[in-house]
């Protein structure tokens, strides 16, 4: 087997990778229209319909997904939910991604004493554990969504910062860059015009990987009472909500576990392609 | 350092040598959420700890399951005026060194508590105390700074420890390898993990129960109630709602539960936001559908009150008339106030239950309000429901016990203008709290808390809601009825023959 | 290399140092302990004093001078909760922070390596298929699920294990589990990726060329080469296996650091906190520096590079 011949087949695209483009996509649009879709308002509750089955029927109602501890309807949480985490986790790999790319570039290109500054400061974030970090942020600033995001945020951009310095300093000496610094072109038009583009690639495959981890980060963060703001919920918050009722209403946990598995899964496969594909020698992580 | 490799290794040693010790009939295990903080007794005053530390340890005072105050280490005791009382202690009763336990034990032990040194943070609980001393054989007179009716039921608090042993080892040592007169001396603390004790075979009241007893620390309520269905454990606690009802089928455990002095109440901000005005208040008052609370989310572990206490308080009074659940009447209420839509914010913290808080929104918010809850973390949370009033939100939610089965203990730092949890003013009220504080003659007493009661259900700085039950869940073959105060006292349990 | 060594060594110093001054910041700026500590009937007054006894009432960098002074000293300082040396506190749990870090690791690395082999070398196969969906499936439950759905399944209904506890090497399996499967995970894709790297070298093509069979080229030469980045990646997840274990110590009662962590977070324990900060970067940027000098003394280029 020749190497151009490999090249091809991996350039096709998989059956799995479809497949999970695919979950992603319904997943995405139904968070979208979540307000159109979901039968009925996710907060309204009612005691006396308190953890029902699913398939359980009541005022023309059919709960598909059954009903939580509250008497609520859980098919139209879980639409609701996947805004919420899908939220969460992709504005706050907006944001480590902004703070971290830009601080990777201007360390792999300034280098010097901005360079030590910014990488043991690199150091020291990620020296911190992150949930460690963030069960304690969220204790200053208090929860909620936009404080998540913040939380998250800025707590997991050191792992871009890395990965974007030692690109740049890859990337820093190639000819056309040289050419453009020699012409008296500024700093943030090199980094942002020629240098960006060429290192886009591994940080999209950190950006993938990442975003799996946040939406698992802000489900613990929901176990440990530290989320989103009730009555909102995330799946992870159903999910937590849930497991203390494991054993007499297990679709509570069942239906967003499964939703949130699916997501996840389907974002680590479409990482995993997505790193073979643009940088198979990648050891960013 | 090489001390602590040492404590290390030891600790692996024990760990690959204790495996699985074999449950006897001898022997009792209990899940609690958390370890004890300190076993001595003077410094911290949690659930965790005092159900733990109050089983090495006898009490001055204790109550009997009536929940009367009766004696235990002092005998009797009497007035000699307002100010001054004279206790007569035991002489039979020996610490688990075999030293005797005499007067000048029960002299230090209250003179320990208030001295600032020790930094106890329970001393708020006796600081109307201004001394103790021996006045006598078997005799100790207490002073207080002035008359001072909650004393006894304060003291049934209050530990006895040995004076010769804590001053010898220091407080540190007698933290770590606590020694006191009651049924169980400690056996081991493996901190964070279990706490062993085993019986002490001379102790003067009754033969303790169980050759052994070991807490463990399971924080998680699920993983507990795993415990429990595996044998793992015998008695657990903090058991929910919706746990017990769930264990009413099983045959191998059973639930034990007992309505307690502890009152589940809404506190409502009267002096900022649109709780100020006191429509507003009383229109949350009539939104809440206390029974639709207790069946469906406490599973019936609850009992309705009108007033912020419980029935095994003293000051309890059923005449005052509550606010019955009425949305309509709320709604005008709502509407005459100008206050449709008006933003409250519900603080709250992990430590409250979920379902609680989010179903009391709903019912507010239906109303006509707009509910938003804030929950953060029980230091934030605290910061701001003990802070500014305008700082304060609007509502909150707690469980409120005392431990002291006494209204002072419960109106007076919740709504006594001054107070860090009072959000709210009234001099008549004030006046009448504070008057029943210094008042010797029950009467009286109960007089003047009925008046206070009634105030406070006109302005409304907050509700009772229901009078909280204590849930364990327990092998089926273990004996043991719970009690109001919450308290876990190994003697009072035993297993069925 | 001794510069470069010094270097390095003071940079962690200083990154430590930067560690524990955000912590104490953060965590001063949250709150003091006084308000959890005193029982709910306490007059502001009494706060007050017991606030002031305990030191949370001066200000902020006096607090923090005090703090390095004892530092200085080897003084860990005295936990506010249970009143003793806060060091002594931390230790009693490294023991069983061990065991569980040790027994995930045995579970990421026992299965993760041979997984990723598998995976590398049986590209395409309905064998890559499966682990695959292994492998991401470890990554994509969150631990508080798998934790309770691991007690349900195989301690409340099967018997087999102890559903929780410290006491025996039983009760060790299902949190290690728990824990190493995000590892499993990442030791799995690293494996994988790094073979892949080599295989598509010129030796291993040499190899095959001189008639050596697949196997036997892996085994001689791939795994040896592949292993570096491999290694480096087990000596991070040690750091991440420290703190990731705050959510399964919590469901499986285990008394290890990071159920210890989060109880002293909430609880404001702040030098117990600071002790356990300064004991994960240290272990932390030990190991990452430790990395570093096995590239520099492998790689020279590596110097100039960094």
């Amino acid at each position: 087997m020749n190497t151009a011949l490999l090249t091809t087949r991996l350039r096709r695209v998989p059956i799995s990778v479809m497949i999970v483009c695919l979950i992603l996509t319904i997943i995405v649009v139904l968070a979208i229209l979540a307000p159109y879709v979901a039968p009925v308002d996710p907060s309204k509750q009612n005691l006396l319909g308190r953890l029902k089955p699913p398939g359980f029927e009541r005022g023309g109602i059919t709960y598909w997904f059954g009903t939580d501890d509250l008497g609520r309807d859980l098919l139209s949480r879980t639409l609701y939910g996947a805004g919420v985490s899908l939220g969460v986790a992709s504005l706050s790999v907006v944001v480590s991604t902004l703070v971290g790319v830009t601080l990777g570039m201007v360390a792999g290109w300034f280098r010097g004493s901005v360079e030590i500054v910014i990488m043991r400061l690199v150091d020291i974030m990620m020296s911190i554990p992150a949930i460690l970090l963030a069960v304690l942020t969220v204790a200053v600033l208090g929860p909620g969504f936009l404080k998540l995001v913040l939380v998250l945020g800025l707590t997991r951009w050191p792992r871009y910062t890395r990965v974007a310095y030692a690109q740049t300093l890859q990337v820093a000496n190639l000819p056309f860059i040289k050419a453009s610094e020699l012409a008296g072109a500024g700093a943030a038009r090199i980094l942002f015009r020629h240098i960006l583009p060429n290192i886009a690639g591994p940080i999209l495959i950190v950006a993938t990987a990442e975003f799996g981890l946040m939406i698992l980060m802000e489900a613990g963060l929901s176990f440990l009472g530290l989320g989103i703001q009730p009555p909102a919920a995330s799946w992870g918050a159903i999910m937590s909500v849930g497991r203390e009722y494991i054993e007499r209403a297990w679709w509570i946990v069942a239906f967003p576990g499964a939703c949130l598995f699916l997501l996840v899964f389907s974002v680590n496969v479409l990482g995993d392609w997505l790193r073979d594909q643009l940088d198979p020698r990648s050891r960013s992580r | 350092m090489s001390v602590r490799l040492t404590s290390i290794a030891a600790v692996l040693l024990t760990l690959a040598s204790s495996a699985a010790f074999a449950q006897s009939k001898d022997a009792l295990t209990i899940d609690l959420s958390g370890d004890a903080a300190t076993l001595d007794p003077h410094l911290q005053w949690d659930t965790n700890s005092y159900s733990i530390y109050r089983n090495i340890f006898d009490n001055l005072l204790t109550r009997n399951p009536a929940g009367e105050i009766v004696p235990q280490i002092a005998k009797s005791w009497k007035y000699a005026d307002d100010k001054t009382i004279e206790f007569e202690i035991r002489d039979d009763v020996t610490f688990q060194d075999g030293s005797k336990l005499t007067a000048e034990d029960v002299a230090f032990s209250i003179n320990r508590i208030i001295d600032p040194k020790l930094k106890s943070p329970q001393l708020t609980q006796f600081d109307q105390i201004s001394k103790a001393e021996v006045s006598g054989p078997n005799k100790v007179t207490m002073t207080t700074k002035s008359a001072y009716p909650a004393l006894l039921a304060q003291l049934v608090k209050l530990s006895i420890v040995p004076k010769a042993y804590v001053e010898k080892v220091g407080d540190q040592e007698f933290n770590a390898k606590p020694l006191g007169s009651g049924p169980y001396k400690l056996a081991n603390w493996q901190k964070g993990v279990q706490t062993e004790l085993e019986a002490y075979g001379s102790y003067w009241r009754v033969k303790p129960p169980f050759a052994k007893v070991t807490f463990r620390t399971v924080p998680d309520a699920s993983t507990r109630l795993a415990d429990l269905k595996t044998g793992k454990a015998d008695l657990i606690g903090g058991v929910t709602p919706d746990q017990a009802a769930g264990m009413k089928s099983e045959t191998a455990i059973k639930v034990l539960s007992a309505p307690t002095e502890r009152v589940g109440y809404l506190y409502i901000n009267a002096e900022a936001g649109p709780t100020k005005d006191v429509r507003v208040r009383q229109a949350i008052a009539y939104a809440i559908d206390r029974s639709a609370l207790i069946e469906a989310l406490l599973a019936g572990y609850g009992n309705p009150v009108n007033i912020v206490g419980a029935k095994p308080i003293f000051g309890y009074t059923d005449k005052v008339e509550g606010y019955a659940y009425d949305p309509e009447k709320a709604k005008a209420l709502v509407k005459e106030a100008g206050a449709e839509g008006a933003k409250l914010e519900f603080l709250t913290s992990p430590a409250y239950n979920r379902a609680t808080i989010e179903a009391i929104q709903q019912m507010i918010n239906e109303v006509g309000l707009n509910v938003e809850i804030a929950s953060s973390d029980q230091a934030t949370f605290l910061k701001r429901r003990q802070g500014e009033p305008a700082n304060a939100g609007s509502m909150a939610f707690g469980a409120w016990s005392c431990a002291c089965q006494d209204a002072d203990g419960i109106i007076f730092p919740l709504f006594r203008s001054g107070s860090i949890w009072a959000k709210y003013k009234n001099p008549q009220y004030d006046a009448l709290v504070d008057g029943a504080r210094v008042t010797l003659d029950k009467n009286e007493r109960l007089a003047k808390y009925e008046q206070a009661y009634q105030i406070l259900k006109d302005d409304v700085p907050g509700i009772g809601l229901y009078q909280a039950f204590a849930i364990y869940g327990a092998n089926t073959k273990l004996n043991w009825t719970p009690t109001a105060n919450e308290a876990m006292f190994v003697t009072d349990m035993s297993w069925q023959q | 290399m001794l510069r470069y060594a010094v270097q390095r060594l003071i940079q962690a110093v200083i990154a430590i140092f930067g560690v524990l001054t955000i912590v104490f910041v953060v965590m001063h700026f949250s709150g003091d302990p006084t308000l959890l500590l005193v029982p709910p009937d306490a007059s502001a007054q009494m706060i007050a004093e017991l606030r002031h006894q305990l030191g949370f009432d001066q200000p902020l960098w006096v607090q923090y001078l005090n703090y390095l002074g004892g530092l200085i000293r080897f003084d860990f300082g005295q936990s506010v909760v249970q009143r003793i040396p806060a060091i002594d506190i931390v230790m009693s749990r490294v023991p069983y922070t061990m065991m569980l870090a040790g027994g995930a690791i045995v579970v990421a690395v026992g299965i993760g390596i041979p997984a990723g082999i598998m995976m590398a070398t049986r590209r395409g196969g309905w064998l890559e298929r499966v682990l695959t969906a292994i492998v991401v499936t470890g990554q994509s439950v969150p631990t508080f699920l798998s934790g309770i759905l691991l007690i349900f399944v195989f301690a409340v209904t099967l018997r087999w294990l102890p559903t929780s506890g410290s006491g025996d090497f039983a009760s060790l399996i299902m949190p290690s589990v728990a824990l190493g499967a995000l590892s499993m995970s990442t030791f799995a894709r690293m494996t994988r990726i790094s073979i892949i790297d080599e295989l598509g070298k010129d030796y291993v093509r040499a190899g095959r060329a001189r008639g050596l069979s697949m196997g036997s080229v892996v085994t001689r030469h791939v795994l040896r080469n592949a292993a570096i980045p491999v290694i480096t990646i087990a000596a991070l997840e040690i750091g991440n296996l420290l703190a990731g274990a705050v959510i399964v110590e919590t469901v499986f009662a285990w008394p290890g650091i990071g159920q210890l962590a989060i109880q002293s977070i909430q609880s404001r324990d702040f030098l117990v906190v600071q002790v356990i900060v300064l004991l994960i970067s240290f272990v932390y940027v030990l190991t990452s520096v430790a990395a570093d000098f096995v590239y520099a003394l492998v790689d020279p280029r590596i110097r100039l590079a960094r």
